[in-house]
């Protein structure tokens, strides 16, 4: 227990100093099985990414993405934004993305990352899960949603 | 002697822990002078990982009729790191199940040491990796080796893998290893290779709306077999074959996947050398969708399809005088057949959960298996905005049909044989037809609903009686200010076994987007048992700010099985504190 401990507090320190704060250079499938690179695929100048990572089973994932669905022409015009909404559905559910995606109107670039290898790259441990990047730099994670928490989300993209 | 054994197992772990500490801050101190010096904009690479760290205080509840176990503090910790510098990447997991790992975790979960490492060389067109990795072949039929630490799944291959991609249309992998189990491997060889082969740019498809792809899979199992004279080569060898076909909003894609002759393990866990028999599953998914609808059917059919890294389960004697097998911990487990059901978030109708049935299983004479066929349906769509069901803000609907059967035909008991039919249907173990609606009324409520019909036959999974079940679920969510709200979540479900009738609900207050507090309680108020008649109250709340979240629950866990994508853990009844922190860097 006290070596535990001693872990945790060696760990923990240390972590806000060095924080990543690149993507990864990792490729994942669109859902038009095109090979997609995390880092040079969405590197447009001064262009905000907005990385959200879902899966069809998740419901506060589904809630996230529907807020924001609400907002989305105004925020992409506003803030020169892109949502790419990152599924890590594995084989049981990903059947259920491409109508999902569809049924549901949503206007996101969907990317499929079936055996999680980028969430792992990530450390991810739960969903929803969503980054913000601008320029290749990691400027905001969100670990969580609740409803309304697009809006702290908005403020911090105005901010960029 | 015991205290011997003790004493020298206390050694090799605080050596391990002072050889892990020693390693952290190396590492830590290397980080910080390269960061200082990056700041003359010079590469020293990059160090990034994360931690997740599960802790659970069990005790004795009377209610529940649980003992206090042995240990009743106990944790799950990962700890992994990476560093990159230019082309190299190298890494490492430390796991620490301290001082074990949480209740029903597989036992070779135990002390603290090295989960994975790697070191990986990775070019435009190469990707070179030596130590642990995952894959996943297809849709994992033959081959998945992938991590899920809720099931305590860590199926990672020990060896070496090469990928390569000499443009966008190829894409080869080629790899040999031992899977992971516990913190050691197993003993048979896997070898690998994949293809995928993507033909929209040669067939100018793109232009026409059309894509298609083709992909090639082999796995090899090697593992030397006793018999004198085996039925069955040391080698099994199995071969997938896929497509995918995309024609504007229509797709089409199918998956054939075939498994050589080997032996059958009995319900006992022994290897046959008489029940001999080839294994194949196929997989046919379709759909269309368009603006506001989408719809899916998929078809599956699975027989002998049990790969395991090692032909023999393990076994372990359990506490309570029983014997458990390495796959009641879903641990030597090659490849992945998940249940196609939809994965729901109610608690109520997570009760009875389907587990597919992928190889043989052979109980007694009136129970006897060899896989399933079935399939499943869903429905996407949305009303619009501004129509009459739409109303204001839209309206979503989601309906979902699945239904799943043993494979029809003969079957003889002893000696153990079946001749199975590729069309058609057997006796029925599962279905589960439900529907759910989700609406925004405007800007301050949010309220959802579903309706669920299932069925289940227990007898083909631990003997128990058939299942029908009905479960409706109500949400409303109320927005106080922006940020502020209030969830409220109620259920029942009426059911004819399994401990009958249910009734559960569920408050989550979210403060802001930092604070969120719940309790939830489910009552088996219809048990014929009256010990069984418990509520299963708990509550806690949850931290989050930036990567960092933190989470503190007391309650009772009910007893069951605990399911992630279609894989389910069995765990027992249990009561306690349990806190988890997960943050990344």
């Amino acid at each position: 227990m006290k070596t535990l401990l001693k872990f945790t507090i060696i760990l923990i320190i240390p972590i806000s100093a060095i924080s990543q704060d690149k993507l990864p250079d990792i490729d994942v499938k669109d859902l038009k099985n095109r090979t997609v690179n995390l880092k040079s695929d969405f590197s447009e100048k001064d262009k905000i990414y907005v990385f959200s990572f879902w899966a069809t089973w998740c419901m506060p994932c589904l809630k996230e993405l529907e807020a924001i669905n609400e907002h989305y022409d105004e925020w992409s015009e506003e803030l020169n934004m892109e949502l790419v909404a990152i599924s890590i559905d594995d084989s049981r559910t990903k059947k259920r993305i491409r109508p999902l995606v569809n049924g549901r109107n949503w206007p996101y670039t969907v990317l499929h990352d079936e055996n999680q290898t980028l969430k792992r790259a990530l450390s991810i441990v739960n969903i929803p899960y969503t980054l913000v990047v601008k320029n290749n730099n990691i400027e905001h994670i969100f670990n969580g949603y609740s409803q309304g928490s697009e809006e702290e989300m908005y403020k911090s993209l105005k901010k960029l | 002697m015991v205290i011997v054994k003790v004493l020298r197992k206390r050694c090799i772990n605080l050596s391990r822990n002072y050889k892990l500490q020693l390693l952290f801050l190396i590492l830590i101190s290397a980080y910080q002078v390269a960061a200082q010096e990056q700041e003359q904009e010079k590469d020293y690479g990059r160090l990034y990982g994360g931690i997740e760290s599960n802790l659970n205080y069990y005790m004795k509840d009377s209610g529940l009729g649980v003992l206090q176990p042995e240990e009743p503090f106990r944790s799950n910790n990962y700890f992994n790191l990476n560093y990159t510098y230019k082309r190299l990447t190298a890494g490492f997991q430390i796991e620490s199940y301290e001082p074990n790992a949480l209740l029903n975790y597989n036992p070779k979960f135990n002390g603290t040491d090295f989960g994975t490492y790697y070191i990986k060389y990775q070019s435009e067109k190469f990707d070179v990796r030596l130590g642990h990795f995952y894959e996943q072949f297809g849709s994992g039929l033959i081959l998945r080796a992938w991590e899920d630490r809720a099931l305590g799944i860590n199926s990672a291959l020990r060896g070496g893998r090469i990928k390569y991609s000499p443009n966008s249309n190829f894409d080869f992998t080629l790899l040999y290893g031992r899977q992971r189990s516990g913190f050691e491997v197993t003993d048979g060889d896997i070898y690998g290779f994949d293809a995928d082969i993507f033909l929209g740019e040669y067939l100018n498809l793109y232009e026409k709306g059309q894509d298609l792809s083709l992909g090639f899979s082999y796995v090899g199992r090697y593992e030397k077999v006793d018999f004198e004279n085996a039925n069955f080569n040391e080698l099994t060898n199995s071969y997938s074959f896929r497509f995918d076909y995309i024609y504007d909003s229509f797709y089409l894609n199918g998956e054939a996947n075939y498994k050589e002759e080997d032996g059958i393990i009995n319900s006992q866990g022994n290897l046959s050398n008489d029940f001999v028999e080839p294994g194949h599953a196929f997989q046919l998914n379709m759909g269309y969708s368009s603006l506001n609808y989408g719809i899916d059917v998929t078809l599956r059919r699975v027989e002998n399809m049990q790969f395991l890294s090692e032909r023999e389960p393990q076994t372990f004697p359990n506490s309570l005088g029983d014997v458990n097998s390495s796959l009641d911990f879903l641990d030597g487990i090659l490849n992945f057949v998940p249940a196609l059901t939809k994965q729901h978030h109610s608690q109520l109708a997570n009760i009875n959960v389907y587990q597919a049935l992928s190889g043989v299983s052979f109980l007694d004479p009136e129970l006897m298996g060899a896989g399933e066929t079935g399939g499943q349906i869903d429905f996407f769509y949305s009303f619009e905005k501004g129509s009459t069901l739409g109303g204001e803000y839209g309206t979503n609907i989601s309906i979902n049909l699945s239904s799943w059967y043993n494979l029809p035909g003969t079957y003889t008991f002893n000696p153990p044989d079946y001749d199975v039919d590729f069309f058609g249907v057997g006796n029925k173990f599962f279905h589960d037809y439900n529907i759910g609606l989700t609406k925004k009324i405007n800007e301050d409520w949010h309220i959802g609903a579903s309706y669920i019909d299932q069925f289940m036959d227990y007898r083909f999974i631990d003997g128990r009686e058939i299942v029908n079940a009905d479960i409706i679920v109500a949400d409303a969510t109320y927005n106080f200010t922006e940020t502020k709200s209030i969830r409220v979540e109620l259920e029942k479900m009426w059911s004819t076994g399994n401990r009958k009738d249910w009734v559960g609900g569920t408050i989550e207050y979210n403060l802001n987007e930092k604070f969120s507090f719940y309790v939830w309680d489910i009552y088996n108020y219809g048990s014929d048992k009256p010990d069984e008649r418990v509520h299963y109250l708990n509550f806690g709340g949850s931290y989050r700010k930036g990567r960092h979240r933190i989470a503190l629950n007391y309650g009772r866990q009910r007893g069951g099985l605990v399911c992630v994508g279609g894989v389910c853990r069995f765990v027992p009844e249990s009561s306690g504190f349990s806190l988890s922190f997960n943050t990344s860097f």
